[in-house]
């Protein structure tokens, strides 16, 4: 592997995953969700997506759906069908606080693994849906990796304006309200329940367009790339860079994502060579988790920027509108 | 029909087999409105508990709590507040990462906190708008100064005033005070009495609890005295002041006599 794959590696998967750390930025840091089911969202925009577009079920085929519909249509489903699962898991859950909140996403999360894994009518069971279609980029083909390295990054600067948008306006300034002390949030009207949900559902369709990008990527479907291990990762991400800022969370998972893919560049001789390397990188991400709790550089360098922000604001203007960072 | 503008009707909340309100045959009396009513009484009487239901925070074990003839205990305690009822807080509860200027304008009910509009960023003049008259507000409890700051950088004192103003901007007709002079120096307390004068001549219901018997009794036209969750007396300032019921419930049997 040379050095301009790495690039373009760190730089294909720290764009989509940073999808997802937005997405779970917005929902606990500023929404005050904890949402330990990320990697379902994720997987039901990737499985719609190769649903949507695959060819009907034919010879050996156990999948049930198949529609051959081209990508676009694909990429729209997958953000509507991460948005679904986020209606029908956060509209009965969205009550609960924190930890319980934390064990029923996991645990439907784990269900829906489940099923993916053993509902051969879904997506084939354990065998996943291999040969995922993707757009047809004509004479560009040779080009397809840079191209994906765009829409991903792409995605992930839509889904941060997106965020930022709505976080920076008025309703930002609810939804911390929220957080911070909920009773006193409803003592001046804020409807919580309808926040929540709204800051749930919403950020569900970014990761489930990520998801349709990644199955585009990959070219397979199948459970064992969508266990819970995507979700501490976007969570290790998430914290890494110091949650409450957007350029924390991305920073933390390009951080996280170009560790693990220099791990990966090391040539190895032997098997065993390689198993050993894999052990270490996991306990080096522990490490390097530990450390960064310890020191916090990210969130302090990001809060800095912050708090200059706000004195210039608060010193040179009068319109409080703008010191909504 | 304005001296029933707000009324407890046998309202009773029980936590477990402790009665922190009503008693046996529940906790009744009716507000008029324009009145300023003090609540009174020992620590444990059941203040704020009875402001907490009042504002919805709790719901009553029975009972009913109407406003204009609109049950609150009914409603959810987000749409009370829209009902026009406003309150604070016995510990002042602010919004830690929002500034003190934010404090008070997220107080407002704003275009901008509906998704579309937020979306659209068809809010920006009205919330500029807001933040005038939040800086308004600040002026005139005397945060000003500190509209930039953080909240942790205000002392107790000005948390309570800081949680008037954020009240005050959603312009409330009935306005529930938690005591609301504990921590605040007498410079400021003076403000805040002028305040609530004001605000009662503009023709707000005021309903306060307050331990402070000087400050509240010198601006308040009504009194009521709770003692173990029910009422003991009711009357004016001076009629509570030389009522002997209060004076054992307050100072000991001894005094009373």
């Amino acid at each position: 592997m040379n050095i301009w794959h790495f690039f373009l590696s760190v730089a294909l998967y720290g764009s989509l995953f940073s999808v997802l750390t937005l997405a779970l930025n917005f929902q606990y840091a500023r929404g005050g969700m904890i949402n330990f089911g990320t990697v379902a969202y994720f997987a039901a925009g990737a499985y719609a997506y190769a649903i949507i577009t695959q060819e009907p079920p034919s010879g050996l085929d156990q999948y049930m759906f198949g529609f051959g519909a081209p990508w676009w249509l694909g990429v729209a489903g997958a953000g509507a069908a991460a948005f679904a699962f986020a209606v029908v898991t956060g509209g009965p859950t969205l009550r609960l606080r924190g930890e319980y909140l934390a064990l029923t996403t996991f645990a439907f999360a784990e269900v829906f693994h489940s099923l993916l894994l053993n509902e051969r009518r879904i997506g084939n069971g354990s065998v996943g849906l291999p040969n995922v279609s993707r757009p047809d980029f004509g004479s560009l083909a040779a080009y397809d990796t840079l191209i994906y390295t765009g829409a991903a990054f792409l995605l992930m600067v839509a889904t941060i304006l997106l965020f930022r948008r709505i976080l920076r306006s008025p309703y930002g300034r609810a939804l911390d309200a929220v957080r911070d002390d909920e009773v006193a949030a409803k003592a001046i009207g804020k409807d919580a329940a309808r926040l929540r949900f709204q800051v749930f559902v919403l950020s569900a369709i970014p990761m489930g367009i990520a998801g349709a990008l990644y199955a585009m990527v990959t070219t397979l479907v199948a459970p064992n790339l969508f266990t819970a291990e995507v979700t501490f990762f976007v969570w290790i991400a998430l914290v890494l860079g110091g949650e409450r800022t957007i350029l924390g969370a991305v920073l933390g998972t390009v951080a996280l994502v170009a560790f693990q893919e220099l791990v990966r560049a090391v040539p190895f001789e032997s098997v065993r060579s390689a198993q050993i390397a894999a052990s270490i990188e996991e306990v080096v991400t522990g490490l390097l988790f530990i450390i960064v709790l310890r020191w916090q550089p990210w969130e302090k360098l990001a809060r800095k920027r912050t708090a200059k922000c706000q004195t210039t604001i608060s010193s040179s203007t009068k319109s409080p509108s703008a010191s909504l960072l | 029909m304005s001296d029933n503008y707000l009324v407890l009707d046998k309202v009773t909340k029980r936590f477990a087999a402790l009665k922190a309100v009503g008693g046996d045959d529940g906790l009744s009396f009716s507000i008029r409105k324009g009145s300023f009513l003090g609540l009174v009484g020992p620590n444990g009487a059941g203040k704020s508990t009875t402001f907490n239901l009042i504002s919805g925070v709790l719901k009553p074990t029975s009972g009913r709590i109407l406003l204009e003839g609109v049950e609150l205990t009914q409603t959810a305690t987000a749409s009370i507040s829209g009902l026009g009822l406003g309150r604070t807080f016995q510990t002042p509860r602010v919004f830690g990462s929002l500034s003190v200027l934010e404090n008070v304008l997220v107080g407002a009910d704003n275009v901008g906190e509906g998704l579309r509009a937020a979306l659209s960023g068809r809010w920006r003049k009205a919330d500029a708008a807001l933040a005038a008259r939040a800086m308004e507000l600040l002026e005139r409890v005397g945060l000003a100064e500190r509209a930039g700051h953080r909240v942790s950088d205000l002392s107790g004192g000005e948390l309570r005033m800081l949680e008037v103003a954020r009240q005050l901007i959603r312009e409330p007709r009935v306005f529930l005070l938690d005591e609301p002079t504990a921590g605040v120096d007498p410079m400021l307390q003076k403000k805040l009495g002028s305040l609530l004068v004001e605000l009662h001549k503009a023709g707000t219901t005021l309903i306060v609890v307050e331990h402070n018997l000087h400050f509240l009794f010198e601006i308040a036209d009504t009194v009521v005295v709770l003692q173990s969750g029910q009422l003991l007396a009711e009357g004016t300032p001076d009629e509570i002041r030389s009522n002997k019921k209060v004076i054992a419930a307050y100072l000991g049997a001894e005094h009373a006599a």
